[in-house]
């Protein structure tokens, strides 16, 4: 009898240990549009740097290339980490988000829209110098732009 | 005859008279073979107008027309207005589904007038409301641009409308309160310029369409011209156009130039969503002059 009580008991401990794990992982409606726009953030503040760069109102730097490039890579991890685009964070939001349904009905066209991102991404990361970094940055903007296009809806 | 019978009988007579009225009223007016002008086609002109325009981002080719160059209008694309789905038709010049048959005149009434060459009233999706702001002469450039193209085979996918037939005449009754067929005045105080993006943006542009609220009755409400207002496909809000500098959203005339040009593949995020991107991806293959016009025009807004 005990020792059922016992088993029962840390089934419930277990199970509930999950349940909550699950739900930091998956987080609220609006910790995860908060922490996306977070994201989104991020990425905003590297584009200002690398558009600085490309229309030569700051000088090339490969290095700050660099920064902004792995500063945009290490947001999308972290928003990849906290799952922030899970489809429950369509119900019980608080924070106005600009996401359109498409984002979930359209799943493999958003997945290949970051996908189209991270490459950018990894291709100006791989630049080393000025010609071949203005050479490979219009592919980040094309590639915010075709999931803004789809994905995004206007200002809210 | 009773009192009654009287009342029912005026009351019928009245009505029979009301819906006549109704009736008349929901008849196109289209123009005259005589209101068209002799016009020597210019296709660069045409072509010029057609991006302004934007007619591509309606009539691109649907998805069932893989094969077809996407820089064709050749229709079939689902566009989801308030009132139903349209399929925006062949642009190409096929004779049997595109406007290979149509004349000048047709097209013309079609553009400026929103009568289809069956004489019917077309649904304001289309915005004839402010291509009927259009010189005829540009429209006529179009026409003879959208003949220069390969022809493609796309016959028209019928919209996805309540009771098409009643709200084509309602349409037409609209037009007397909500369409103003009036061609666009240039503001002889203004400069050259700024007269051209003014021109652009009321008439081809049509930028009114998404970025001007409309009243009671659909029209557009002029006191609040470019204020922005709920978006019309439902996502969102449309941004105000006025006092873009201002308010910080640009630095100046030249730095709108240059987010029409490049939107966000130079980091002007807000070039892209809510239909915005595809009229960014139109500007940018306008000549300089006219982004540059544009752009002052716009700026100019207050």
């Amino acid at each position: 009898m005990k020792k059922t009580l016992a088993a029962a008991l840390a089934l419930a401990v277990g199970v509930s240990i999950i349940g909550v794990g699950a739900g930091l992982a998956a987080g609220s409606a609006d910790d995860m549009i908060n922490a996306r726009q977070a994201e989104m953030k991020l990425n905003m503040k590297a584009m200002k740097d690398l558009v600085a760069m490309l229309k030569g109102a700051t000088p090339y730097d490969a290095a700050a290339v660099q920064a902004a490039a792995k500063a945009m890579a290490d947001a999308r991890t972290e928003g990849v980490a906290k799952d922030v685009w899970n489809a429950s964070s369509q119900q019980g939001a608080t924070v106005k988000s600009g996401a359109k349904p498409e984002i979930w009905t359209d799943a493999s066209g958003f997945t290949a829209a970051w996908k189209d991102l991270d490459t950018a991404v990894a291709a100006i990361a791989a630049t080393t110098d000025e010609a071949s970094f203005k050479a490979a940055f219009p592919q980040v903007g094309a590639a915010c732009k075709g999931c803004h296009e789809k994905f995004r809806a206007a200002e809210q | 005859m009773t009192r009654r019978a009287k009342l029912v009988a005026s009351l019928a007579i009245l009505a029979v008279v009301g819906l006549a009225v109704l009736w008349g009223m929901s008849e196109p007016h289209p123009l005259t073979a005589a209101e068209i002008p002799a016009h020597q086609p210019d296709l660069a002109n045409g072509k010029e107008l057609f991006n302004a325009a934007g007619c591509l981002s309606c009539h691109k080719p649907g998805p069932d027309l893989k094969n077809v160059d996407a820089s064709l209008p050749a229709g079939g694309t689902a566009f989801k207005s308030p009132v139903g789905t349209f399929y925006p038709p062949n642009l190409t010049p096929d004779p049997e589904t595109g406007i290979g048959k149509w004349t000048d005149l047709e097209f013309v009434n079609a553009v400026q007038r929103g009568i289809s060459p069956e004489g019917e009233n077309l649904i304001p999706a289309f915005p004839y409301t402010s291509y009927a702001r259009m010189k005829t002469s540009d429209v006529l450039d179009i026409k003879a641009y959208l003949d220069s193209l390969p022809p493609v085979v796309a016959p028209e996918k019928e919209a996805q409308i309540p009771a098409p037939w009643l709200m084509r005449k309602g349409v037409g009754i609209w037009k007397h309160l909500g369409f103003d067929a009036a061609q666009w005045q240039p503001d002889p105080s203004q400069p050259a310029d700024w007269n051209r993006g003014a021109y652009i943006a009321n008439g081809a542009g049509h930028c009114n369409e998404c970025h001007t609220p409309r009243n009671l009755f659909m029209a557009f409400d002029w006191a609040k011209q470019f204020q922005g207002g709920p978006h019309p496909g439902g996502e969102g809000r449309v941004p105000s156009l006025r006092d873009l500098i201002g308010r910080g959203k640009y630095a100046d005339a030249a730095d709108l130039a240059t987010a029409f040009q490049n939107g966000e593949m130079m980091g002007y995020e807000h070039m892209s969503s809510g239909g915005m991107g595809e009229v960014q991806t139109n500007l940018s293959k306008l000549a300089e002059s006219d982004v540059q016009a544009l752009a002052n025009y716009i700026s100019s807004l207050k």
